[in-house]
């Protein structure tokens, strides 16, 4: 079961926003995640293949069959809305069993396979229930349970959790991965939120503007960001703009800092790229002379609990640091293979 | 702190409804009970024994069915076509929407005289494209027309009281059945209209009682051709062949089925609201 984008364009009418040349593909039980600010795009993505909207270039195709033009009810994805759109005048199970009603499933039948779905999402005591009488975190559940209850082909996720308070969402985030790893069928997810995307998705897509900029391993993403803007988009990150000052040495508003130059040349704009984890706090008195080592005051220090998330105020700039040391920090070492180099656009 | 009023506040509050009420309903109903019982209650049995009472009370409730229900469906689509509006563009729609409220039936049934009359606008153009002018000017006066013209000012009505309820629907809901396999038609049979069923429970039974009543369109559209209640009752005032007892029976006949109507919206209306 697979669901695949080729070259697919959209654009809304009467504006210039939509996306462009959308190549993608997500496999049987992959988990894909798309994110990106607000207006990038992502939610067109989802849209698309949902059938919402039908592209105005390329190709959707879902096991190998183009579906571009059929409408919503013809494809067989199972989609979990933002607001969960689960209808209120209906019971749970009615709820769950829509997908059998429509596709003719007798009444018991019906019954009997939404329990059963409900079960899996530990909501089957609550079968007779209206959706009013439940919690956010409850009224998910049924939804994914509706989304997965008639063997869909895909599963679309549109900003599942971004109405979940916090606890309940890492909770809930859990909950999706286990049913969707069970259910082995390939999944869009939709969220604007990184850390949600990094932790469950097989597969990372960062849109910007309506583009694609980079698909890869939340791994990738993280530690190999293709430019500024998905390295300042997926997790914290010290970015100074920098020339390249000669084989191994890259020039910054704080200082030189050792680097792999890759065969740069000298004087070529870069933008350097530092994960504030991989800034070491140092000991002030002990402190080596030389690139990638800086003294300051701390500008701001945010406890965070298991660490801490401290800017410091160095000559030329601002070094952003994570670190678990509970003592002051005035000194920081950035190491060699801590800095990436990235294009300066 | 209680935040409630005070007994002889909310007396004074309710004193001005309370005097209209007695005064423009139970005053006149009173009367008019008194008139049909004038005579010791022997008009209830002259107005059963004719059967034009009958064949009006049948004419009555199809037309008070009839077209209601014709326009709670155009009322319906139009609302739903209002509440994708833009809030500006619909607030001007709705204000031209609500214009024949402001018309009395007389005008109204004039206004449909001068376009499909038997020299009506819409007949005589009809007539250039090879229409017979005596069957196509004669529709308005036919019961359908009736019906048609009642339309006119019933779906303005049905719009008011349908499109609050379309508005606060949540169309994300329409979008999910579609996503689960319903085709558009069955989403909305589905998913909005059992959700929406009080407001059109509540805008039928309101248009029903006003079809069942009106009187100036019709006397003006069909005189007594066609046998509806108010017309039998108009014909028991008229000079031809007064009868006061009579009439005052076939008014409380009427004030019954309207309130029989009215009743039966509420009733469905708060036995879904306590159910929802």
């Amino acid at each position: 079961m697979t669901l695949r984008y080729e070259n697919v364009s959209f654009t809304y009418p009467g504006a210039s926003s939509g996306v462009f040349d959308i190549s993608l593909e997500i496999g049987r039980g992959e988990l894909l995640a798309i994110i990106g600010a607000s207006g990038s795009g992502k939610s067109t993505i989802l849209k698309l293949l949902a059938g919402f909207v039908k592209p105005d270039r390329g190709r959707i195709l879902i096991e190998g069959a183009e579906v571009s033009a059929l409408p919503p009810e013809a494809r067989r994805l199972g989609v979990v809305f933002q607001s969960y759109a689960l209808f209120p005048h209906m019971r749970l199970w009615e709820n769950v069993a829509y997908p059998l009603k429509v596709r003719g499933v007798k009444k018991e039948a019906r019954r009997a396979q939404a329990v059963e779905m409900l079960r899996r999402v530990g909501m089957d005591m609550r079968a007779d229930d209206l959706p009013a009488a439940l919690s956010g975190g409850q009224q998910q559940r049924v939804a994914l349970a509706r989304a997965l209850v008639f063997e869909p082909r895909g599963l679309l996720l549109d900003e599942p959790l971004s109405a979940l308070d916090a606890g309940l969402r890492v909770e809930m985030r859990d909950e999706i991965l286990r049913v969707q790893r069970s259910a082995g069928i390939a999944t869009l997810l939709v969220t604007h939120d990184q850390e949600e995307a990094l932790s469950i998705a097989d597969k990372v897509a960062v849109m910007r503007e309506g583009r694609l900029i980079q698909l890869g391993t939340p791994r990738e993403l993280y530690e190999t960001p293709v430019n500024a803007s998905v390295a300042s988009f997926v997790g914290q990150s010290n970015l100074w703009p920098g020339k390249i000052a000669g084989a191994g040495l890259v020039e910054t508003a704080i200082g030189p800092l050792a680097c792999e130059t890759h065969g740069r040349s000298p004087g070529e704009s870069v933008i350097v790229f530092v994960r504030p984890e991989r800034v070491e706090p140092v000991d002030a008195a002990g402190m080596a002379e030389g690139p990638g080592s800086f003294s300051g005051q701390a500008a701001a220090d945010r406890y965070l609990g298991p660490i801490r998330r401290i800017d410091l105020m160095v000559a030329g700039g601002l070094i952003r640091l994570e670190t678990h040391q509970r003592e002051p920090v005035t000194a920081v070492s950035i190491p060699r293979d801590a800095v990436r180099l990235l294009p300066a656009d | 702190m209680s935040a409630r009023a005070s007994t002889p506040t909310l007396a004074a509050f309710a004193a001005p409804g309370a005097i209209v009420f007695g005064l423009f309903f139970l005053l006149p109903v009173c009367a008019v009970l008194v008139g049909a019982l004038a005579d010791g209650g022997s008009a209830f049995g002259r107005l059963t024994a004719d059967p034009v009472f009958w064949n009006g009370l049948r004419g009555t409730l199809v037309l008070g069915t009839v077209a209601p229900l014709f326009s709670l469906v155009v009322g319906f689509c139009v609302a739903l076509t209002l509440s994708r509006l833009a809030p500006g563009l619909r607030t001007a729609a709705l204000i031209a929407i609500s214009l024949p409220l402001t018309f009395s039936g007389l005008i109204v049934a004039y206004g449909f005289i001068l376009l499909l009359g038997r020299s009506g606008f819409v007949t005589l153009l009809l007539a250039e494209l090879g229409f017979d002018p005596a069957v196509t000017g004669a529709f308005i006066f036919s019961p359908l027309g009736l019906g048609l013209a009642y339309s006119y000012y019933l779906v303005p009505r049905v719009v008011l009281i349908v499109l609050p309820a379309i508005s606060n629907f949540d169309r994300n809901q329409l979008t999910a059945a579609r996503s689960l396999g319903a085709s558009g038609a069955r989403a909305l049979v589905d998913v909005m209209l059992p959700q929406i069923m009080p407001s059109l429970v509540a805008a039928f039974c309101l248009t029903s009682a006003v079809a069942v009543g009106a009187y100036g369109t019709a006397l003006a559209l069909v005189g007594t051709q066609v046998n509806i209640l108010p017309l039998v009752l108009y014909s028991k005032v008229s000079e031809t062949g007064t009868d006061l007892p009579a009439a005052s029976a076939a008014s409380l006949v009427l004030v019954a089925i309207c309130a029989l109507v009215v009743s039966i919206g509420e009733i469905v209306g708060r036995g879904r609201k306590a159910r929802g």
